[in-house]
Formats: C-alpha cells, structure tokens, sequence
C-alpha cells in the first residue's frame, strides 16, 4: 500500500507542477488552436486524474507486499550517486582519472576488497576505455587538469 | 530480386558482416551474464553505434539481439540461472540435462534450435513488414496520429498486471517528450533555459538511464549469481535421431514465437513459456519434462529467437516497438536520423534490405560462434561480480558522454536511472515509459497538425478512413488488455 500512496502522491505532485509550467508557458503568435500549452496540460490532468486511481485503489485494498529496508535503497542510489560525483569530477580532472577512480570506487561499492588488485584493475579498465573511446572511435572525451 | 541485390549491396558495401559477428558474440557474452537483458547489451553498445554508417550500426544492434536470446540459455542449463529472462523456461530441463552429464548436449540443442526459430522469425520478418509498410505508405497526418495511439494503447498490455500503473508510466513518458522546443510554434518548454533541453530528451539516453542505469543500481543489492563448477560442459550439436524428436517442439516454438513476437508487449518470455507448455502438452513423452527433457529445452530456445526477427515486424512496417529490445533498436535508427515506420522502406531501403541480410548473417554467426565462444562465456561469468559492474558502469558513462559529447547527458541518464529504480520499487512498469517517450512527439505533432488542417475539427480523425481503422483498432487492443487484465485479477 506505502508503494502504491509514494507513488499516487508523487505522480499528483508532477502533474500539479506540470500543469502550473504548462500555465507560465508564453504565448506565440504562431500558435495553433491548441497552443504550446494545451498538450502538456492533458497530460498532466491524465497523470493527476491515474495517480488519483492508483491513491484510491491503494487505500482501498490496504493490504501490500512487504516493504524493504531503507538501507537498501540507499545502497542502490549509491550507484547513482557514484555517477552524479564522475560526471561533476570528470570536467575538472580529465577522462582518465575520473574514470579510474569511478572504476575503483564502483567496484569497492559492489563489494571489492581495499587491495592493490582494486587499483589495478581501476587503471587497467580506464586504459581501455579510454582506449575505445578517445583513441580508436575519436570521441572528444572530458578534458581537464589531467588530460 | 530488387531486393535481394540491395541486400547484397549494402552488406558488401558496409561493415555489416563483422558487425554481425561482433553483435552476436557481445550478445552471447551479455545475455550470458546474469542481470545483463538483451535490451541491456543493445543498449550498451548504442552509444558506440553513433559514429557508424547506419546499415553496420544497425545490424550490430539487431545481432546483439539475436545472440543474446542464446547466451542466456547458457547459464540457464550450467548454473541453473538465466541469464534472460526468456531464458528462464529453459532451466527447466537445461539443468536436469546437465545435471545427468548431457548438459552439452542441452547446449547443443539450445543453439540449433536458437538457429531454427531465428530463421523463421526471419522469413516471417520480411514475408510480413513490406505489405504492412505499403499498407502505411497512404498515412495522413490524422493516420499518423491514430497510429500513435495505437501505439499506445500497446500500453494497456505492457502494464505487467496493472493498467493504472501502466498508464502511469506512459503519461510520465509523453510528458517527457513534451520537453523541448514546441513542434508548431517553436515556443521552449520546459526547458528551465537550459540549451541542453531546447532539443527535446533523447530516447536513447533516457533508455539507457532507465534501462542500463536502473539494472546497476539494483544489482548493488541482490546477491551475487552462482559460479559455474570445474565441469564445465563441451557442447554437443544434436544428431539425425534428436533432430527428428526435437523437430516437433520447434516448430510449435517457432509457430508461437512468431505470433509473440509480432504482439506488442507479449516477448520472449511468455513465448518461452508457451511454447514449453505447449510441447509438453504435443509431446510423446510429456513424462520426461522436468526431468531432463530435450524438447523442453528445444521448444523455449526456438520460440524465444522467433520473437528476435517478428518483434521487428510491428518496429519497422508502423514505427512501434512492441518490447524493450526493440524500443532499443529504434533509438539506433532516431540516432542515425532514420525514422521507422513506412517511409523507411521509401527513403532508406538500403537499411532495411541491409538489416534482413544482417539478420541472416547473424543467424548463422550465431552458430558459429556458439560453438567457440562457450569457454569464455563461462569464463567471463565466473569473474567477480563487483569488477563486472564496475566496468558495465564505466562503459555506460562513457558510452553516454560520446553519443553528443556532452556531460549533462550523463547526468540525464543517471536521473533516468533513479526514475527507473523508484518505477520498479512502486511497481510501475518501464516499457509503457519508453513507448510514451519515443512516440509522444509523433502523437502530438500529427494531431495539432492534423487540427491545423482542419481547422480545429476533430471530427478529421474519424473523417479519414484510415485513421478511423486505426483508432478503433486502438480501442479493441485497449478493451482487449482490460478483459484480460480482469480475467487475470478474478
């Protein structure tokens, strides 16, 4: 049920949001009958009139699957969390770097142990890619101190 | 014989040969690895599609599609873990094999019988497409739009249980695809006057994100897979004598797969398991499955690769994916500027023709590599599973950042990630998403076009008789889910 009501309040929370930015939306002279507005605001009163179902249904019913620990989900956004840190590092340090210690610092998330290997296989790994990427396929890849 | 010689032209014309070796072995290697979808292993690959001729990228991306449906069974009967989801019927039997030692036999049987529902997905692929695209060559802006609708309301029956949940998400998708600069008057929306956003998302990095993403962020905290023991099994091509009994449940799983397949929504899966259903149920021997029967290893395996070619069916003839992997594949083509749908067979004919040849080709690389590629399969299985994440992590942010060299499309696909993860923790399905985010602008554009000319009169969408056709269909597939959705609840 707790799933169920998270996700009826968040979808009324968008769709409120949406219908309020799809409100501030200028008006163009080109506009159609329609308007830039008038999409959005139908889909924002769609998600508000489904999230209202999916909350009543919830309430309704009561009963649902057990819920799991907090920590577990903290534990998975630490994956993305992982990934917000590269891509604000990966400008500053360069490519290389940023990815290496991505690579370490995933891989002890995932369960490595703190051993010279770790490292090893965080250098390794960036070569490569840095390999594919930069060298063989031309990609510009972030510059920065580094690189 | 047009045809064919396009075909030909643009396989030699291009890198599509390799690409198709190259896309069934990194198929066969991520399907092998639990956690790793076909979709996922396209969807890793799709950034390094992007400087590529389109024939070659395109090719490569269906290959991975068609090798991974094989890999999977691999760890399904060594490790009695499928490694996709479709191969999960496969355990079955697959593990009972190779737990009486004729696990290479099993393997054997997979990988032939992958090869014979692949090839009738195939022909069934180019039989079916070209009538449907002609058929849609007469679209009008009010068709298109009834199109994508029928597009849609596939949402009705990709909802996994909950059409509510389903609707969610696809609404959550379209309002995706409202963000950018508006298709008739030009006016930026949503855009929090970032330049980044005055283009619209990306559906390849928002699959990516809800896709790759979501995967790593939940293998964080599952359990590591099972390690393939020390004995380890050689494979094993089947004889006359197996031919003749696995022949039966092939051709029931080639014949369901190509009916799952074409159906929006239905996959590899339920065809998998309908088809071992149904084997058991036609067999001679319906006592031996469970305990170690090659039928029902044949039955799943040739379904689960029918559905590879006919999932293409509703993709290129309508410009509909119908799964995850071929949602994938059609952020390829929008990468390469190919939109599918029947214009395709009009303005890039050479990709089409190019991508049934590649199929071929992949089909029979498949075969090949199969019997070589099983040691590293395995081999790559049994590393630790913190270095393969880190890696698969590592890839996917690179991979993101070269599609526009951009690093707020890291941050978008990481963000996409996280969407996806609170998706699959509230139970909402990630399918109706991308199918809302991938059809939202072609639904809107037509129908604020479609009212243009008309001059606000909806009754333009029931006036045109192909959009009418198409608008009843939607609401037949809509009714359809919903009975099916009741029946399945009561």
């Amino acid at each position: 049920m707790r799933r169920d009501l998270a996700c009826a309040v968040s979808g009324l929370a968008l769709a409120l949001a949406a219908w309020l930015a799809a409100r501030a939306l200028p008006t163009s002279l080109l506009s159609d009958g329609v308007g830039a507005d008038g999409v959005p605001k139908l889909l924002a009163g769609a998600l508000a009139a489904v999230s209202l179902w999916i909350g009543t249904r919830a309430l309704l019913r009561r009963a649902g699957a057990a819920d799991e620990p907090a920590a577990r989900h903290l534990r998975a956004l630490g994956v993305a969390a992982l990934g917000f840190a590269y891509a604000a590092c990966a400008p500053f340090l360069g490519y290389p770097l940023a990815l290496a210690l991505l690579l370490g610092a995933a891989a002890l998330y995932y369960g490595a142990s703190a051993r010279p290997q770790t490292a090893l296989f965080a250098v390794a790994g960036a070569f490569v890619l840095w390999l594919v990427f930069a060298r063989m396929l031309g990609v510009a890849m972030p510059g920065g101190l580094f690189y | 014989m047009d045809e064919l010689a396009l075909a030909w032209k643009a396989l030699a014309a291009s890198w599509a040969v390799p690409a198709a070796f190259a896309g069934v072995a990194w198929g066969i290697v991520g399907g092998a690895l639990p956690g790793i979808s076909p979709s996922i292993a396209m969807a890793l690959l799709l950034p390094f599609t992007h400087g590529m001729e389109p024939v070659a990228a395109i090719v490569l991306l269906a290959s991975v599609y068609v090798g991974a449906e094989y890999g999977g069974s691999i760890p399904a009967i060594l490790i009695r873990t499928p490694g996709t989801n479709s191969a999960a019927a496969t355990v079955i039997d697959g593990f009972e094999l190779h737990r009486r030692g004729r696990g290479g036999e099993a393997l054997g049987i997979s990988l032939a019988s992958g090869l014979v529902g692949g090839l009738v997905g195939l022909a069934v692929l180019v039989l079916a497409t070209g009538p449907l695209a002609r058929a849609a060559l007469a679209f009008t802006a009010p068709a298109y739009f009834a199109l994508g609708m029928l597009g849609l309301s596939a949402i009705a029956g990709l909802s996994g249980g909950s059409l509510a949940k389903g609707l969610f998400a696809g609404a959550l998708g379209l309002m995706t695809a409202t963000v950018g600069t508006d298709p008739v008057t030009g006016v930026a929306r949503f855009t929090f006057d970032s330049p980044d956003l005055l283009g619209g998302i990306r559906p390849i990095v928002a699959m990516v994100g809800i896709f790759a993403v979501t995967e790593l962020m939940v293998q964080a905290i599952e359990p590591d897979w099972v390690k393939p023991s020390g004995r380890a099994a050689r494979l094993r091509l089947p004889d006359w004598t197996t031919w003749k009994r696995i022949a039966r449940p092939q051709a029931i799983g080639a014949a369901i797969g190509t009916f799952e397949g074409a159906t929006p929504g239905a996959g590899g899966t339920v065809a998998a398991f309908l088809a071992y259903d149904q084997a058991r149920r036609w067999s001679r021997h319906p006592e031996e499955f469970g305990r170690g029967s090659i039928e029902g290893v044949a039955a799943p395996e040739c379904a689960n690769n029918a559905v590879t070619g006919t999932a293409l069916v509703p993709l290129l003839g309508l410009g509909i994916p119908g799964s995850n992997s071929a949602a994938i594949l059609l952020g390829g083509l929008l990468l390469h500027g190919l939109t599918p749908g029947p214009m395709l067979f009009v303005k890039n004919p050479e990709v089409v023709y190019g991508l049934y040849a590649g199929l071929l080709v992949a089909n029979v690389a498949m075969l090949l590599l199969g019997l070589v590629i099983l040691t590293p399969c395995l081999w790559l299985v049994a590393r630790p599973k913190h270095y393969l994440m880190a890696f698969v992590f590592a890839l996917i942010v690179s991979g993101v950042y070269a599609i526009e060299q951009s690093v707020f499309d890291v941050v978008l696909a990481l963000g996409f990630g996280v969407l996806g993860y609170a998706l699959r923790w509230t139970g909402v399905p990630h399918l109706p998403l991308v199918l809302g985010i991938v059809l939202g602008f072609m639904v809107e554009s037509n129908y604020r076009r479609a009212l243009v000319i008309s001059g606000g009169d909806h009754a333009i969408f029931v006036q045109d008789p192909v959009s009418l056709g198409l608008l009843i269909a939607a609401a037949l597939v809509i009714a359809f889910s919903v009975r099916r959705e009741k029946r399945s609840s009561s």
